[in-house]
């Protein structure tokens, strides 16, 4: 099963990039996805579209990733819908609270949605072609002139290492407890919703045991294995080809003629 | 050669004594298979092996160095490599290429030497074709193999491992037996807690504990050898033993020290031809 953030293995261009320049892309990315005005965020819409293929990542997985998300993106959408100020619509007006849909709520909704789900797969793009440690490699690049501050860089590249570890785990942990628990006879279907909050905090405290558990464990296996805090070596050696290159190339350009149009819009 | 000198160990201050008084050299090279009930300290046993506990009483060394000095712990550790009862709490990495390589890193190898050890790591246990794959997408015996190839690529000259075959099916079951027996003839130490007797039955030595203490000591033709005390702490014999002691108690003349299938069929074979 797909857990968001997951790794899945692959050897299409964009697998093959260094992860720096993913890196700097995805940040770039949402920076104007963020930034710019509704054309051109359209436009950057059928760039990551672009990304999407070139990855060969497959749409089926991409709306695994981005369902979890959508009760957010519909919350999102009324909310702009009902509230923001406009040339309302006579078809829905809620009578007692004296609220309408209005045509700029419906747009302005649609718009932060697509930005929303926009960054969404900027995200899955990036995490899906990138191993955890290459991701992990190229920010403790980026985060290397802190070194000179004292900042602990190595350290807190193992921490991210091990979040990411853990996060699959949780999420496995949570679906073997409840698994455990239906199959004990414990079916939620048609109880209340006090009923569900509470069955909800004891299965969270059920993970969260299992999980301190177990980090408690992987930390004894990382000192098995030499693990000390402070500095470490890394396997991955990160070179910038020809391709790369062409990538940031690409990326400045575009990047800059988007700008330049947001500017005309 | 691997030294315990008296050890005891408590979890808590008050708590129970875990090991109490434990006595063990374990030379070079050996295959050495612990067992006893469970709680009987086997665990936290194998776990002074490469400084994970520290003795509360007693000394363990390592090759001539002492665990209870924390310097001697950065040249300890890679020595005794430490495979833990459930691999998941020991991978740390995401991909099994990744996971090799979090030791080598922790020694602060250099890119291209970590990469060689992975690579080789990988080989010897089997696994090379596995290297760029999620080890989440791993079935438990890939996943046992992988931890294991997280330790080798340290190069030890020890192993130490917690149950390496529990909850794994008999086709991985035996390529961890075989991987175990490779790298005893490679020339590595293999300290193994186990509850098979059959995979007991091929190791060098077995040591029997119970309650945190040597109960037995021996090859396994001894230690299989004497029944009485292996019930009365409830342990059970390898099951080509069981079957030697019923033909030989249903009046067939079969030698009963027997602890494998293919002195078994060799006796049985005997048995015939007379």
């Amino acid at each position: 099963m797909y857990h968001t953030g997951l790794f899945i293995n692959g050897n299409s261009t964009i697998h093959r990039l260094d992860p720096r320049v993913k890196l700097a892309a995805a940040v770039i990315l949402s920076v104007m996805i963020l930034g710019v005005k509704a054309p051109t965020v359209i436009l950057l819409g059928l760039a990551l579209l672009g990304a999407v293929l070139a990855g060969r990542i497959s749409f089926r997985i991409i709306g695994q990733a981005v369902k979890p998300l959508l009760f957010f993106a519909g919350l999102i959408f009324f909310t702009h819908a009902f509230f923001s100020e406009g040339e309302a619509l006579a078809l829905i007006t809620l009578p007692y609270l004296k609220i309408s849909v209005s045509r700029t709520g419906i747009a302005e909704g649609g718009l932060v949605v697509f930005r929303f789900l926009c960054l969404t797969v900027a995200a899955v793009v990036l995490t899906m072609t990138t191993t955890p440690a290459r991701t992990i490699a190229a920010i403790k690049f980026f985060l290397r002139p802190l070194k000179t501050l004292r900042v602990p860089v190595d350290d807190i590249a193992v921490m991210m290492m091990v979040a990411m570890r853990l996060m699959p785990v949780l999420l496995m942990e949570k679906d073997r407890i409840e698994t455990a628990q239906k199959a004990r006879g414990y079916d939620l279907r048609g109880s209340t919703t006090a009923v569900r909050l509470k069955a909800f905090i004891s299965l969270i405290k059920t993970v969260l045991l299992g999980v301190f558990r177990r980090a408690d464990e992987l930390a004894a296996a990382m000192e098995a294995r030499s693990y000390n805090r402070g500095e470490r070596t890394t396997f991955i050696e990160l070179k910038m080809r020809s391709i790369d290159y062409i990538t940031l190339a690409i990326l400045f350009i575009t990047g800059g003629i988007m700008t330049g149009l947001n500017t005309h819009f | 050669m691997i030294v315990i000198k008296n050890v005891f160990y408590q979890y808590e201050p008050e708590g129970v004594q875990a090991l109490q008084g434990i006595s063990l050299n374990i030379k070079n090279g050996e295959h050495v298979a612990v067992i006893g009930p469970n709680g009987c300290g086997k665990t936290t046993l194998i776990r002074h092996l490469n400084a994970l506990l520290i003795p509360s009483g007693g000394n363990v060394c390592i090759d001539g160095l002492d665990t209870k000095d924390s310097q001697n712990h950065s040249r300890i550790r890679p020595l005794v490599g430490m495979v833990f009862q459930n691999p998941d709490h020991q991978i740390v990495g995401m991909t099994v290429e990744e996971d090799c390589a979090f030791g080598p890193e922790n020694l602060r190898l250099k890119p291209a030497d970590i990469r060689a050890r992975v690579a080789e790591a990988l080989v010897r246990v089997g696994i090379a074709d596995l290297a760029p794959r999620n080890i989440e997408s791993l079935s438990g015996g890939e996943k046992r193999l992988a931890a294991i190839a997280g330790v080798l690529a340290m190069r030890p000259r020890y192993i130490a491992l917690d149950e390496p075959t529990a909850f794994l099916d008999p086709i991985s079951i035996k390529r961890v037996m075989d991987l175990l027996e490779k790298l005893h003839g490679e020339g590595v130490g293999i300290i193994h807690i186990t509850h098979n007797m059959a995979e007991a039955a091929g190791t060098n030595r077995i040591v029997v504990m119970n309650e945190g203490r040597l109960y037995l000591d021996g090859a396994p033709r001894e230690i299989f050898g004497q029944i009485d005390k292996l019930q009365a702490i409830g342990m059970h014999l390898p099951k080509m033993t069981e079957l030697m002691m019923k033909l030989k108690a249903a009046g067939l003349p079969v030698r009963t020290d027997i602890v494998n299938m293919e002195e078994a069929v060799d006796e049985v074979k005997k048995l015939l031809k007379k």
